[in-house]
């Protein structure tokens, strides 16, 4: 293997062994890619796979993966490759197989050689401490592979030898009956499958990299890199589902043509005219009533989106307003430490508090009879999203650089000037984000609006919150009165939580309950999505104005 | 800026101080210079504290008008303060406090009634890092005179017929090419400032200054952020500009100070003015001896 080109900065050709390394890695990311498939049952357990049992093609790739890797490391000892261990793996890997070597101990020893809870301690404490000095006493080369080896290898030969068959489970006597537990090998065997192929993963990303510095770099490069593709797989799946479950019921009898909508009379203070939308989209744009064919979302859909455009003109100009005082006015002291701590914890505060704070303060407020009612539902979700403006707007401005304000200052321009032009501008796509992540919040916030907007959880079309028409001209102060804000009205969520908690869907038309659920669940992501796209769009108008492309 | 020169100012306060002899000493070289004609900034027994830090004593000196003149002196002796001092820039920080005597054409600056937007119009100041706002290249020129109501070219104005854009035009070319910029950045006058090289945004910062026509211009180490070719635009501009401004330039740098200065001030760690003399004479025959240690690089 060593060649000419073998120093200390050049290593000599390592390509077989890095091929087959990197080999080993990959097939360690196909196992934990399947085992996480597998939790979410995409890979069925009591199935087959690739021909054979589930369970006895994950075996047999789990006993390859653990004889390669632990061939690595005894190669790499014995200097056939051209390696760079450390003299030890360290306390902190060695603390690791401690804890799952010693799990697995006290498992089998309780469990599969019935000694009890004495024998499951000390099962524990002996492989636990093999495991950790097998790990952390022999050179880096062995430390880290022959205990991720031996461990994937147990794992591999447990599920070939069949202890844990597909209808396997596990009920642990100790629990009382009223609490039982049982552990199915569906459930089990994928995290087994995970853990066993993460550690191997890493050991042979630490082999791949000839372990020391660069291994180490590798192995952990492959955890973070597993768990951030993990992250977004799970959020990809959770998407895909409700998309897969929610896009039948909601594309119901589309059409597509000119004069198939339904005619819309736009106006305002009484003056309209008719327009035909040229496409027929019946679950957005039908409500429910025992007239309608196909049951809708749209008084939900509109009630929503005017919940949330309610909240943020509720609470950004008093957002950003407080974070103005706040960091540009008031003394740093005691006074605005007392507020951003209460700003931070009324930002975690429980929405069910809002919502009860809204039943008993604003419902009796607006009408003679207290009544739920739309402008109750914003001002609830206004005040709830209130603090994340405060905190992001505020840390927006704290990040504007002093030098803007000593340049303004030094031009003469007053303090209030500043920070209209300067400050505010720069803080903008700050707040913006802010926004964005309070809105995302508050248009998929149920218990608030339980308490305070209620509304029939199936309203017809024409029930919807009709805000622009309802505002009314009056010689008489208020002068401008508007009754729809002082009505009940509906929203996405609560519908959602109305329709699958309760099942009131069959007394109001509606065919299929589950399936209105989730192209309601389908509609409320959209909505939620096509409001960031906005802020984004926003943001990204704000920072264009502040920076040169 | 400021803010760092505190905490060098306590260990240097203890040697610079040893006798009450050499202040007298000292004070008797540099108190003698005289020009002619009336001072446009004249200083008077001024003392800064931040906190319990004395970072400005007893400082006096009169700075003649249309001339360049110096400050110079090692980190932390007080130089920028001092030019802190004469736009009342200090006041924005809270634990500084004054105590002495500004005039600005005979006018005293520290005192009740003070107009701070008038007196930073006619004593405008350029940092040491340039600091153009994220704006337009003309928004940055305009930003001054329009906040102080100057010009107007908002939507209101348009449509009542008021509409100063022809003059904010005007005072755009005048200002960058004051600050001999106007060439290199003539057709991009809409393009956000961030985009500019140093120097060029330093120079920008310099029109931004003279677009609300201040009198005095104050500037605090402009140069030393930049290469040595933006840094020698800025010293031919700084003399040009003394043709028609006073400025007073605090800088870190001895030739610069030499090259571009009418008169220099020495100021040696302590926060005391050691010697203010013509630029010639400091550097070729400085009555102190300290302060010919320090021009010849022997300390400091």
């Amino acid at each position: 293997m060593a060649s000419a080109t073998d120093t200390s900065v050049v290593r000599g050709d390592t390509s077989t062994y890095e091929t087959v390394a990197a080999l080993t890695v990959g097939l360690a990311a196909v196992l934990f890619f399947l085992g996480l498939a597998a939790t979410v049952e995409l890979v069925s357990i009591t199935g087959t796979l690739a021909g054979l049992p589930t369970l006895t093609t994950l075996g047999l790739l789990l006993v390859l993966m653990g004889v390669a890797v632990a061939g690595f490391g005894l190669l790499s000892y014995r200097g056939v490759f051209p390696t760079d261990p450390r003299a030890s793996a360290g306390v902190v890997a060695g603390g690791l197989f401690a804890g799952l070597w010693g799990l697995i101990g006290a498992l089998v020893a309780a469990e599969t050689l019935g000694l009890g809870v004495v024998g499951a301690v000390a099962g524990g404490l002996v492989l636990g401490a093999v495991g950790f000095f097998a790990t952390a006493l022999p050179r880096e080369d062995i430390g880290s592979t022959l205990p991720a080896g031996a461990l994937a290898v147990f794992f591999g030969l447990v599920f070939l030898l069949g202890v844990v068959g597909p209808e396997w489970s596990w009920s642990p006597a100790n629990f009382p009956d009223a609490q039982a537990v049982t552990f199915f090998a569906a459930t089990v065997a994928p995290f087994a499958v995970m853990a066993s192929s993460l550690v191997v993963g890493w050991a042979a990303a630490k082999a791949y990299g000839g372990f020391g510095a660069r291994g180490r770099h590798l192995g952990a490069y492959l955890l973070v890199y597993l768990n951030a593709v993990s992250i977004i797989g799970v959020l990809v799946a959770l998407v895909a589902f409700v998309v897969f479950k929610g896009f039948g019921p909601v594309t119901r009898g589309v059409e597509i043509g000119l004069g198939v909508g339904p005619a819309t009379t736009i106006g305002l203070f009484g003056f309209g005219f008719d327009i035909v939308w040229p496409v027929s989209w019946p679950f957005l744009m039908n409500g429910a009533s025992l007239f309608t064919d196909i049951t809708g979302v749209f008084p939900a859909i509109v009630g929503t989106i005017w919940l949330v455009i309610g909240a943020v003109v509720l609470s950004v100009p008093l957002g950003v307003g407080a974070a103005i005082f706040l960091t540009e006015y008031a003394e740093q002291g005691r006074f605005t430490n007392v507020v951003e701590i209460a700003t931070n914890a009324l930002w975690s505060t429980p929405s069910i508090v809002f919502g009860l704070f809204g039943a008993a303060f604003l419902v009796p407020r607006f009408t003679p009879q207290p009544q739920k009612s739309l402008l109750s539902g914003m001002i609830t979700l206004g005040f709830m999203l209130l603090p994340l403006v405060v905190i992001t707007a505020r840390e927006a401005m704290i990040a504007v650089p002093d030098e803007y304000r000593d340049a303004s200052a030094a031009l003469g321009v007053s303090k209030w000037q500043t920070i209209r032009s300067v400050v505010l501008p720069a803080a903008m796509p700050g707040v913006v984000t802010g926004v964005i992540l309070g809105v995302g919040r508050i248009a998929g916030e149920t218990a608030p609006l339980l308490l305070t907007m209620g509304g029939g959880s199936f309203v017809g079309a024409g029930q919807r919150a009709k805000v622009l028409d309802g505002f009314q001209l009056s010689l008489s102060p208020p002068f401008v009165t508007n009754p729809e804000l002082t009505q009940a009205a509906t929203a996405l969520p609560y519908q959602l939580y109305q329709v699958i908690l309760t099942g009131t869907g069959e007394t109001a038309g509606v065919n299929d309950v589950t399936a209105f659920g989730w192209g309601t669940a389908l509609v409320l992501l959209g909505v939620v999505l096509a409001f960031y796209a906005v802020g984004i769009a926003t943001r990204q108008y704000f920072r264009s104005k502040l920076t040169y492309e | 800026m400021s803010e760092t020169e505190p905490q060098a100012e306590s260990t240097a306060r203890s040697s610079a101080t040893t006798t009450g002899e050499t202040d007298e000493r000292i004070r008797e070289e540099w108190s003698d210079y005289s020009f002619a004609g009336e001072a446009k900034l004249s200083v008077e027994d001024l003392d800064v504290y931040y906190g319990d830090d004395h970072a400005l004593k007893d400082v006096s000196m009169d700075i003649p008008e249309e001339s360049v003149t110096a400050l110079i002196g090692p980190s932390g002796c007080g130089k920028s303060t001092f030019l802190r001092c004469l736009n009342r820039m200090n006041d924005r920080i809270k634990a500084a406090s004054i105590d002495g005597s500004v005039e600005l054409d005979g006018e005293e600056v520290y005192q009740d009634g003070v107009d701070l937007v008038e007196l930073r119009k006619s004593v405008g100041m350029v940092f040491q890092a340039p600091n153009p706002f994220p704006k337009s290249i003309r928004d940055n020129i305009t930003y001054g005179p329009r906040k102080h109501g100057d010009l107007d070219t908002g939507l209101l104005a348009r449509l009542t017929g008021r509409d100063d854009s022809e003059t904010a035009d005007e005072l755009v070319r005048r200002a960058l090419e004051q600050a001999a910029i106007w060439d290199e950045i003539e057709d991009r006058l809409d393009d956000n400032a961030m985009g500019l090289s140093g120097g060029q945004q330093q120079r920008l910062c310099i029109a931004r200054c003279l677009a609300v026509d201040p009198d005095v211009i104050l500037m605090d180490e402009p140069a030393s952020a930049l290469d040595p070719v933006a840094t020698s635009k800025i010293e031919d501009l700084i003399e040009e500009l003394a043709e028609d401004y006073t400025v007073v330039v605090v800088t870190h740098n001895m030739q610069q100070a030499a090259r571009i200065s009418d008169q220099t001030a020495v100021f040696l760690t302590g926060g005391e003015l050691v010697e203010y003399d013509d630029t010639d004479k400091i550097f070729e025959n400085p009555e102190s001896q300290r302060v010919e240690d320090y021009v010849t690089g022997k300390f400091g």
